[in-house]
């Protein structure tokens, strides 16, 4: 044995990297808040390793991404899983990067001589806010694409190259395709390749430098010593003679916060999975985008700039901040590193760090201005084949398509499921003589589109209806000339509002609109009453 | 910090070293199997997930003469991965005596799509000669066995093929 590891010494160096890299001394004082990096380190491996696992189960196209995050999420075990965690991750090292930051900045670590070691790590703050961004719109789903939309928007905010930024951000005119693939390249091979580089680069000069003893605060007489850099370098000689090695007493330490964090990473990735919302579409003008959290203040914060001073929002105040982020060990120098003896800076910091929760805080509340209305996925399933078998050549939709079939606008009410299923399984069986074509779909296309059509025409509704908005609504809306106004006219309702909606907002209205005066009706009506009540309101206010 | 100061330098006690590095080894073998081990059944799972049998129509029984290989096209929807695509294949059927064989359009020789010539009777190989007789068995050249079947049923009238190895 010992052979071996002399001839690898010899070749490698083993022994003397291992000396330098894990028998080195950590300074005296070095607590729990030093162990910030490591986690950081850590969630990034995670990242990496369950980002090359989704990778292998992703399409990079419109077409089929969505598609291929669901595939992953609901057939490939552990997918749910692995998604989860990559998601939560993500939260996690934004979150972990940040403290690490914050610890060094309130220590004073990045003065003399570890500004490079700051820089290279602002640098990585600016990577782990660009794999939020990027990563955000691959599931393709509504919440992906406007978040992207709005970003796209912000970039075209910047004065002069504003237009032509966002067009090499997306890569053409519009959010599509190029888009996805772009960021789906920069996502995970552009900036891993960076990330990778430049964590080396940090942690080499973390060890070149070795890593900062905790601030000591300065007697008069030392903060004035003109030679206060080598009194440094001697003070912390000191401290880490003092220190115990590397491995294992600091190792422990990380490995612990390390467990600790993984604990809590699983615990959510398994109580609230990665969602999927519907899939992305661009005509929808009923969603509410809201960025992920950590760009929520950005978010709430350009609410409160008029169009004409956006730009300056947009692009000076991000500038301004990331700017001082660089600049700061160049701004702040000189021997004094305690918090307490630095009140210019510290106070500046916990200013900043005020302003971001509020203003996240703030965009976390703000409203909602559209009602968010839950879609039966298998709905959005089955419009989508009717869109890729082309039904429209042969039937029509509200005014569009061909003549050849029978107009599907009110199919829902004219035709039952169990007939629809016969029917797309065997066309001319159901219908002799009949022009239709056999798909031959799947069962599960089947059951996918029977849902589609049967939601067409928003379902029937019994002769009971009338008598249920007599009795429950007509003391306050109106409705075919019955009724008081009180509440809104109703008249027309089916021309804004789904029926689906209609039914939500009878049962719970406040969960829809917040300012709403109406009461809910899900104690009073039978499920089926306002569903019933729903399609009423719907078919007959068209 | 100070108290810090005051205390001695902890000395390097081998038990509580060797205590560190047993539960650095455990902590991190713990994570290491959580994470690796999700990832692994994850990336191992196609290994043990068995095929959705997905049979298709391919015509009706009344009309397949009797002793007569017949050709039939067909268009499967095939469920790949996360996408359906449309495949299309076709399936030799000879009915003989009542009894319904589909043959695997390809040759056993080099997968070359074989044709039935009726004058010779025999299903004959267009690459290298290869004969086959309606029943599948080699009569000539080089094919290493005799034709492949699919699995076939007659549902209500109809002839629904397994278009896959048996």
């Amino acid at each position: 044995m010992k052979k071996i590891l002399d001839w690898l010494d010899e070749r490698t160096g083993w022994r003397k990297v291992k000396e330098v890299i894990l028998d080195r001394h950590i300074p005296q004082g070095v607590n729990w808040w030093y162990t910030l990096g490591s986690i950081t380190m850590f969630l990034f491996v995670v990242q990496v390793v369950t980002g090359i696992l989704l990778a292998m189960h992703y399409s990079p196209s419109p077409d089929h991404a969505y598609d291929s995050v669901r595939y992953l999420g609901e057939e490939v075990p552990m997918g749910q899983w692995i998604r989860a965690i990559h998601k939560w991750g993500a939260t996690g090292m934004v979150v972990a990067v940040t403290l690490h930051l914050l610890r060094v900045f309130f220590m004073g670590a990045y003065k003399y001589p570890r500004e490079v070691t700051w820089l290279s790590g602002v640098a990585l703050f600016c990577i782990v806010i660009g794999f939020g961004f990027t990563g955000y719109l691959l599931p393709w789903d509504q919440k992906a694409y406007w978040a992207t939309t709005v970003g796209a928007h912000m970039t075209e905010q910047v004065p002069l190259i504003g237009p032509i930024l966002a067009k090499i951000m997306k890569g053409s005119m519009d959010l599509g395709a190029i888009t996805l693939s772009r960021f789906y390249a920069i996502h995970v091979l552009v900036f891993p390749a960076i990330a990778i580089l430049l964590m080396g680069f940090h942690l080499f000069l973390v060890i070149w430098h070795g890593i900062s003893a905790p601030p000591e605060k300065l007697n008069a007489q030392e903060a004035a010593a003109p030679d206060w850099k080598s009194r440094f370098k001697e003070r912390y000689a000191q401290l880490k003679a003092r220190g115990l090695s590397f491995f294992p007493y600091i190792i422990f330490k990380d490995i612990v916060a390390v467990t600790l964090v993984f604990l809590v990473l699983s615990l959510i990735a398994y109580l609230k999975p990665a969602e999927l919302e519907d899939v992305a579409n661009p005509t929808d003008s009923t969603y509410n985008p809201r960025p992920e959290w950590y760009f929520l203040s950005v978010f709430q914060l350009l609410k409160y700039f008029p169009g004409s001073l956006e730009a300056f929002a947009i692009v000076l105040l991000p500038l301004i901040a990331f700017g001082l982020l660089f600049g700061l060990p160049f701004l702040d120098r000189g021997p004094k590193r305690h918090p307490l003896q630095r009140p210019l800076w510290t106070g500046a910091g916990i200013l900043a760090m005020i302003g971001l929760v509020v203003l996240t805080v703030l965009g976390a509340q703000s409203p909602l201005t559209n009602p968010m209305v839950k879609k039966d996925p298998l709905i959005v399933e089955g419009k989508k084949l009717f869109d890729s078998f082309h039904c429209l050549y042969c039937h029509s939709l509200k005014g569009q398509g061909g003549s050849v079939g029978p107009a599907l606008d009110n199919v829902g009410m004219r035709r039952n499921r169990e007939w629809l299923a016969a029917h797309f399984r065997d066309p001319k069986k159901m219908t002799p003589g009949t022009k239709m074509p056999n798909f031959k779909m799947m069962d599960s296309e089947v059951e996918a589109l029977v849902a589609y059509m049967s939601s067409l025409g928003g379902g029937t509704f019994t002769a009971e209806a009338p008598r249920l908005f007599e009795d429950n609504c007509a003391s306050c809306h109106k409705f075919q000339g019955v009724g008081e106004e009180i509440g809104p006219d109703l008249s027309h309702i089916g021309q804004g509002r789904d029926a689906d909606f209609i039914a939500a907002y009878i049962k719970d209205p406040v969960q829809l609109n917040k300012d709403a005066a109406m009461q809910g009706f899900a104690d009073q009506l039978t499920a089926n009453q306002i569903q019933d009540l729903a399609n009423y309101l719907y078919q007959q206010g068209k | 910090m100070d108290a810090n100061e005051k205390k001695p330098n902890v000395p390097e006690s081998p038990g509580r070293r060797n205590f560190l590095t047993g539960m650095i080894v455990f902590l991190g073998g713990a994570i290491g199997l959580v994470l690796g081990g999700s990832g692994l059944v994850y990336f191992l799972s196609p290994g043990w997930k068995g095929k959705k049998e997905n049979w298709v129509e391919v015509g009706l029984d009344s009309d397949l003469p009797e002793g007569q290989p017949v050709k039939k096209e067909f268009v499967q929807r095939i469920k790949d991965g996360w996408a359906t695509t449309e495949s299309q294949g076709t399936v030799w059927l000879l009915k003989d005596k009542g009894q319904l064989t589909a043959y695997d359009p390809h040759c056993t020789h080099l997968g070359c799509p074989y044709r039935w010539d009726s004058d010779k009777n025999s299903f004959v190989c267009p690459c290298h000669g290869g004969t086959f007789d309606k029943t599948g068995k080699v009569l000539g050249g080089p094919p290493p066995h005799g034709l492949n079947h699919y699995q076939v049923k007659v549902v209500q009238g109809v002839i629904n093929v397994l278009p896959e190895e048996a």
